[in-house]
């Protein structure tokens, strides 16, 4: 007698082909607070301070909370308890950094993540009074060459070790190689870049990239979320394109476009390249 | 006041040493008074390719922790009476080099020679680091093909960024670039990458094209500079490429591995 097993198909399996959700990268900005001792009421006292000051510029802003120079905080501290007073403020603390591993396992257990320590940079609260706005994307207009650009470059590389300078308005401008292993973030806005781009650097902007010269790294832009903005480039030699968090990688992109002036922009969810002519 | 310059490259095997030798050699031979100090703590070549690993007493480890004086450390080259070499420890490492030692040092010799050269080891850690960080110059080797590129671009980066001249704005490292084991038949046949390619990835002026060439594994096995050797092509290249260091306008010679001759061919095993 011949009895072969049957197989149940379930209906689930053929019911959709449709992905419930996509994958995406996305950067922000977090504040990140160094704690000097564990908080005590002065410490609320200069919390409720600092909001009083600008009420508009921490909402919704993800807090970290530095825990380098933190000793007593220990183990048992209550950080569950610290994230609801925060949250009684409107801060919300996502995370620590710097933390021993006790100080990790505890903050974990309370639902907070260990973040890698970042670089860090100083929060402009005296210009922005408000939260910051998604500038609205014009992707056409040429970031016009700053006169006065030449200046700043050489003020700026005085104070930092990198060739970046800020031009008028918000883009940040870049003359020289971009070398392997650099990575440059324009999180104002626009990125220019007056040179080429070595293979294995990482061009970051919250709005364009502009390369008048070969791109041979990766180029993300639009990483808070814009996806009207585009990428440009003299020469396409790039690993990896991405805007607001949608990728394509240098095996996809046509064979024809290699080495030409091309731009790359969303267009309804894919990620197009096509030529400059 | 001497010039510091700093021969690195991120890839090894690229020929650094070797670099560090000839060049030093050369600029002793133009009459410049040259120390050769060998930054590769642990995995120390530079006495070997100069010939004096059997006269080194004390080392640079030794100098930056106070148990000798830099005069009892610094070895004077045979052959030449302004070439200085300062070896390193071959029984410690990398973690012996302090920045403070380091900089004491670099001072001194400074105030006592023309030209410093330091030979930087592979890699871009602790080392690498401190080699290149006190420099004024660069010499990034390389060789033309891409993992060595690839290399060398990672070095110009912190060459640019995380160098003590870098972080006090006092103008930058000036990169030199140094093609070596260049092979013009594989470079035809597309094997090797051209020099246009080479720097039209890196972008830094070009001191010089060392063809491959077997005087270089000779030069090594005797402890002699091949720059010393005046049959050697790679030897010739070095000279030129120690013109241009010093300033010097020199038209670039493009030259290949020697040709073996029809008798050297038959027998191409030397005794």
């Amino acid at each position: 007698m011949n009895s072969s097993p049957r197989v149940e198909v379930s209906d689930h399996t053929q019911r959709s082909s449709v992905a419930p959700f996509q994958v995406r990268g996305r950067f922000f900005t977090a504040i990140v607070l160094q704690m000097a001792h564990a908080p005590d009421p002065a410490f609320f006292d200069a919390i409720d301070a600092m909001l009083a000051q600008t009420p508009h510029f921490y909402a919704n802003a993800p807090f970290v909370l530095d825990l380098d120079r933190a000793d007593d905080i220990d183990p048992s501290f209550d950080f569950i308890g610290l994230t609801r007073e925060l949250r009684n403020r409107k801060i919300t603390l996502i995370g620590v950094q710097n933390g021993t591993i006790e100080q990790n396992k505890a903050a974990l257990h309370a639902g907070l993540i260990t973040l890698p320590s970042g670089t860090d940079v100083l929060p402009e609260t005296r210009k922005q009074n408000a939260a910051p706005k998604e500038d609205k994307p014009k992707p056409d207009k040429p970031v016009d060459e700053n006169k006065n650009h030449k200046e700043s470059a050489a003020k700026e590389s005085r104070i930092r070790p990198a060739p970046v300078a800020y031009a008028n308005g918000t883009a940040l401008l870049v003359t020289e190689p971009v070398r392997s292993g650099q990575q440059i973030f324009a999180e104002r806005g626009d990125l220019v870049v007056v040179a080429s781009v070595s293979p294995g650097a990482e061009l970051i902007a919250r709005g364009n990239i502009h390369v008048y010269g070969t791109l041979r790294g990766r180029a993300l832009a639009g990483v808070h979320g814009d996806s009207a903005a585009r990428i440009f480039c003299e020469a396409l030699d790039a690993e990896l394109l991405a805007i607001a968090g949608l990728y394509k990688l240098s095996d996809a992109f046509d064979p024809s476009l290699r080495r030409q002036r091309v731009q790359a922009f969303l267009d309804d969810g894919t990620l197009r390249v096509e030529s400059l002519k | 006041m001497a010039k510091v310059i700093v021969i690195t490259s991120g890839k090894g095997g690229v020929g650094k040493t070797t670099s560090t030798a000839a060049l030093g050699a050369g600029l002793a031979m133009r009459g410049k008074k040259t120390v050769v100090v060998d930054f590769d703590v642990g995995l120390r070549n530079l006495d070997m390719v100069m010939g004096c690993e059997r006269r080194v007493v004390f080392d640079f480890i030794n100098v930056i922790q106070g148990d000798a004086k830099l005069k009892q450390a610094l070895i004077t080259d045979r052959r030449l009476d302004n070439l200085f070499i300062l070896p390193t420890s071959q029984t410690r490492d990398k973690d012996a080099l302090t920045r403070e030692g380091v900089e004491k040092v670099i001072n001194e010799l400074r105030n006592d020679f023309d030209y410093v050269l330091c030979d930087s080891p592979a890699g871009i850690e602790r080392g690498a680091h401190l080699a290149m960080y006190f420099a004024d110059e660069a010499v990034v080797v390389t060789n033309p093909e891409v993992s060595s590129v690839r290399d060398s671009d990672r070095v110009l980066g912190l060459l640019s960024s995380k160098t003590r001249r870098a972080e006090k704005g006092e103008g930058s490292v000036k990169p030199h670039l140094l093609l070596t084991r260049y092979d013009p038949g594989r470079v035809a046949k597309g094997e090797m990458m051209k020099v246009e390619d080479v720097l039209e990835i890196l972008s830094i002026p070009l001191l010089g094209i060392v063809p491959e060439s077997p005087t270089v594994l000779s030069a090594s096995n005797v402890g002699t500079p091949v720059v010393l050797n005046q049959n050697s092509n790679a030897g010739t290249a070095y000279a030129d490429a120690v013109s241009r260091l010093m300033g010097e306008q020199t038209e670039m010679r493009v030259l290949g591995p020697e040709r073996r001759g029809l008798l050297q061919r038959l027998l191409w095993r030397t005794a």
